[in-house]
């Protein structure tokens, strides 16, 4: 299933994203994060380094909304761009995808 | 590959979570890829705006065609604040998944970077939980639909295709 979060800037909506995926994955769900933002503030909830987030690498847009030229299976695309978390939790920046401008 | 992030993704997890940082009117441009959810949650405020951006985003969500929507009430310090969202979000139709207590280990996990440990913040825990439930229910609840539809749909085809056989005996 795939669920989303929306919320202004401030509300603790990464705080609640990180913890509902800690709930889901905690009852032994493989969990998948998906960051939009360009800040990587999940990965820092989720338990990573500053360093460690920075260095997560951001899902080319080409990849999920190109013509299908170099398409990935999703399993490939999981282990090229996930990263895993102390939380048990695989994150995607998927930051690129939602830019403005970027296609 | 338009739906890599879409369906095709949920192969490989049970929940795909997607922060949507940049607003639900951005996720248009990704195609669909990231705005197609079984449900959406958005998180509010204990503030009246809050809860009409929560209202607006209902029928931005509806547009783009995410079957369930609701809001979920955070960061409520007074029982005030809990009355507050419930009468203000039924003034304005949005359904509640729940309202999240204010917590101030949610508070000092943010201000000192650490990740909140799983004996921490177990008020907003239990809420998460419920939050979950009502998820797990709603999805469940439209896959009931699905199935019940797909069952109806081979039904006609058998019906339809057995009227035929019998048109032609005629």
């Amino acid at each position: 299933m795939k669920l989303g979060i929306v919320g202004k800037g401030g509300v603790g909506k990464t705080t609640l994203s990180a913890l509902i995926c800690q709930h889901y994955a905690a009852q032994g769900k493989r969990v998948l994060a998906v960051d939009t933002d360009s800040n990587p503030n999940l990965a820092l909830s989720l338990g990573l380094s500053p360093a460690e987030a920075d260095a997560v690498p951001v899902l080319p847009r080409a990849l999920v909304v190109g013509t299908g030229n170099g398409a990935i299976s999703p399993a490939q695309l999981l282990a090229d761009y996930g990263v895993p978390t102390p939380s048990e939790v695989t994150l995607l920046n998927a930051m690129a995808v939602t830019q403005a401008g970027a296609g | 590959m338009r739906s890599l992030l879409g369906a095709a993704i949920e192969e490989e997890a049970d929940l795909t979570l997607v922060d949507m940082e940049a607003g639900l009117e951005h996720l248009s441009r990704s195609g669909g890829t990231l705005a197609y959810a079984d449900v959406l949650l958005m998180v509010m405020e204990p503030s009246r705006k809050s809860i009409l951006t929560a209202q607006r985003t209902l029928h931005l969500a509806d547009e783009l065609g995410i079957p369930k929507s609701y809001g979920v009430g955070n960061k409520a310090r007074l029982p005030e604040d809990a009355e507050f969202f419930r009468t203000v979000a039924a003034e304005y139709g949005v359904p509640l998944a729940g309202i999240v207590p204010h917590d101030a280990e949610v508070v000092e996990a943010d201000r000192s970077n650490h990740v909140l440990g799983p004996g921490q913040a177990l008020a907003v825990r239990k809420v998460v939980a419920e939050i979950a439930s009502v998820v797990d229910a709603t999805v469940a609840a439209g896959n009931g639909a699905d199935a019940e539809r797909e069952a109806l749909l081979r039904e006609r085809e058998k019906v339809d295709a057995r009227l035929a056989q019998l048109q032609q005996a005629d």
